[in-house]
């Protein structure tokens, strides 16, 4: 377990060192502050003093939407939803959450978890690759511990820096929403419909549940790009692939989604949300079916990269 | 004197797909020598170093390294293992110093901070340390190489090339602190040189690979020594006529003209009858000179000519 602790210790001092890992983190800021100064400064307020009449409008609309449109799956449901949620608000006196405030800006800089996405995935890609590119790997697997191990400690300094990115996200968007948009609307809570009722949730706990589940799609693509490095061994091919996949796999999954069997491709599964809210991809799916299938790839990209890093002839 | 093998290679043969890289090698070291190990490029030495530090599986026979076999008991048999395999690639972007730390977290008892400021001393990098070794010269590389690779004073050094990019001065440093480490701390190391002069100055015993097949390992005093011919020079006017003359009394024996003299093989007991040959015929004789025999020749002479400089 020391061993272990060490070997980590280890992994971070080699990220850490390089000056590209600080660039990201930087960029990740950067990006932030900038979504934050256009959010302050060039977009509208859609909301307006009479929110109540826009909303009633809404219902009203959404109300014959319904009618309109033939019950197919759950498509109704997600109307009444919407109903219910701003009945609620007109009945309760809570505004809807702007985007020009300390709330609305912590829920959209939730998007940028893409972006750590993407830079935990060219930490994935180099991890790996990168000691054999260097040349290091002759020296590092020629010391009394297992090669197992020392993939190990580079898979979790992967995840970690990921979490470490996630938390700077969370952190830096309540300092900027704080600075720009202030504490104004602070005690609104965050609705959900949950059996066909309205409740009201602590809005901290719903955005931290928004980078619960945008993280199972950043887990299994990290973990893509990490059996690729290894297997590989190279970088470029790592960070290509995975980059790819990650921007066409949503859509690829849409265009098949008349199919039955698109439902055990991965990408239709990692948007846990759409059993929260909406209608899932394929009918049937369920959330315990899609944490199955995840299971199963995130297994199986494991074994393929233990596997192979450890009969693997380092001869290069 | 009694010694066991630091090393233990019995039969270890590596085949890739179809072809052998290494075939049936069996070999002991032990403590207390210096190992050279000799062979042209693509005999098996990097391999067999590698096979050794268990990097590459073995296709067949076993390792053991202070009986333990690399392949069933890596972690056991490696901790004994210090090197460096081909070049001393470290991390570029840290310093020597973070390189050192990042391998001495990697052993399972505690390497002091004296113990790495210990060995910073030994290779003589004490000034630049803590520099990234991005700024460091292949010689100062090949330093922190050796430094990382006695952190935790291994019974077993394994050095590829070692004194590879150093200057004439660190050369003979290295060489004699190989020597006394061997020596003086009865630590077995195995070292690959392309430089027969090398080998001959820092080993106390030799193998030659070829075509991954061991095909000799002998003391280096008895190698160099015991050679019944010897290549002589001779330096004569005219040499035309002295060529004719010594082919016909030496018809079994080589005899060239290069650089304006003779050059041929004969034994060290002919040579005063070479001499009175040739001043009986009136031929005038500057020099003769026989070479004194070298590793190199010795080496030429076993690998057909095929040789790695």
């Amino acid at each position: 377990m020391f061993n272990m602790l060490n070997l980590i210790r280890n992994e971070h001092m080699k990220l850490f060192k390089q000056f590209s890992t600080w660039v990201m983190v930087g960029l990740l800021v950067l990006v932030l502050l900038i979504v934050g100064i256009a959010t302050k400064y060039l977009a509208d307020s859609q909301t307006s003093e009479n929110w109540k009449m826009q909303l009633q409008a809404e219902n009203q609309q959404l109300t014959e939407q319904k009618e309109q449109v033939p019950d197919i799956g759950k498509s109704h449901d997600v109307l009444e939803e919407r109903i219910a949620i701003n009945q609620y608000r007109i009945d309760h006196d809570i505004p809807p959450i702007e985007n020009k405030t300390l709330w609305g800006f912590m829920n959209s800089a939730t998007n940028l978890t893409s972006l750590v996405t993407l830079f935990t995935i060219v930490i994935a890609a180099g991890i790996v690759a990168g000691e054999f590119s260097w040349g290091t790997i002759k020296l590092l697997l020629i010391r009394p511990v297992s090669r197992s191990k020392i993939l190990l400690s580079k898979f979790m300094t992967t995840l970690l820096f990921a979490l470490y990115n996630l938390f700077i996200l969370f952190i830096s968007s309540f300092i900027f929403g704080a600075i720009f948009f202030g504490f104004e609307g602070k005690e609104l809570p965050y609705l959900a419909f949950v059996d066909g009722e309205v409740v009201e949730r602590n809005m901290i706990t719903h955005i931290l549940t928004l980078y619960g589940l945008n993280s199972v799609d950043l887990i299994m693509m990290v973990t893509f790009a990490f059996m690729i490095s290894t297997v590989f061994r190279n970088r470029s091919l790592a960070v290509g692939l995975s980059i790819f996949l990650m921007f066409t796999g949503q859509q690829v999954v849409m265009l098949l989604s008349e199919y039955e069997w698109v439902k055990y491709i991965l990408f239709a599964n990692t948007n846990l949300s759409q059993y929260m809210n909406g209608q899932p991809l394929v009918e049937g799916m369920t959330m315990t079916f899609s944490i199955t299938v995840l299971l199963v790839y995130f297994i199986l990209f494991v074994t393929m990269s233990w596997t192979i890093f450890q009969r693997r002839d380092v001869a290069n | 004197m009694e010694r066991n093998p630091i090393v233990q290679m019995k039969n270890v043969t590596k085949k890739i797909g179809p072809k052998t890289i290494i075939d049936d090698l069996t070999l002991d070291i032990y403590r207390g020598e210096v190992f050279g190990f000799l062979g042209p490029n693509g005999a098996g030495k990097t391999t067999t170093i590698r096979l050794m530090a268990g990097l590459i599986e073995l296709t067949d026979g076993d390792i053991l390294i202070n009986g333990h076999s690399i392949q069933k008991n890596f972690e056991k048999a490696i901790a004994h293992v210090g090197g460096i395999i081909e070049n001393p690639e470290m991390y570029k972007f840290m310093s020597g110093y973070d390189n050192l730390v990042h391998y001495a977290r990697m052993f399972p008892e505690k390497i002091s901070q004296e113990r790495i400021d210990e060995v910073v001393r030994l290779v003589g990098m004490e000034k630049r340390i803590h520099e990234k070794v991005k700024s460091y010269s292949l010689g100062m590389r090949q330093r922190l190489g050796l430094a990382q690779a006695l952190l935790h004073s291994p019974s077993l050094l394994i050095l590829d090339e070692p004194t590879n990019g150093l200057d004439p001065a660190g050369i003979r440093e290295v060489r004699n602190y190989l020597r006394n480490i061997a020596h003086e701390q009865n630590i077995a190391v195995f070292v690959s040189s392309h430089l027969l002069s090398e080998i001959q100055l820092m080993c106390d015993r030799v193998g030659i690979i070829q075509n991954g097949k061991l095909i000799s390992v002998e003391s280096v005093s008895n190698l160099v020594e015991n050679r019944e011919y010897v290549a002589v020079r001779i330096e004569t006017e005219p040499v035309q006529k002295t060529y004719e003359l010594l082919k016909q009394s030496y018809p079994d024996k080589k005899v060239t003209i290069t650089d304006q003299a003779i050059q041929m093989e004969a034994k060290r007991e002919d040579l005063p009858d070479i001499n009175k040959l040739l001043v009986t015929n009136g031929i005038a004789v500057y020099e003769i000179m026989s070479n004194k025999g070298t590793l190199e020749e010795k080496f030429l002479e076993m690998t057909g000519g095929n040789i790695d400089v």
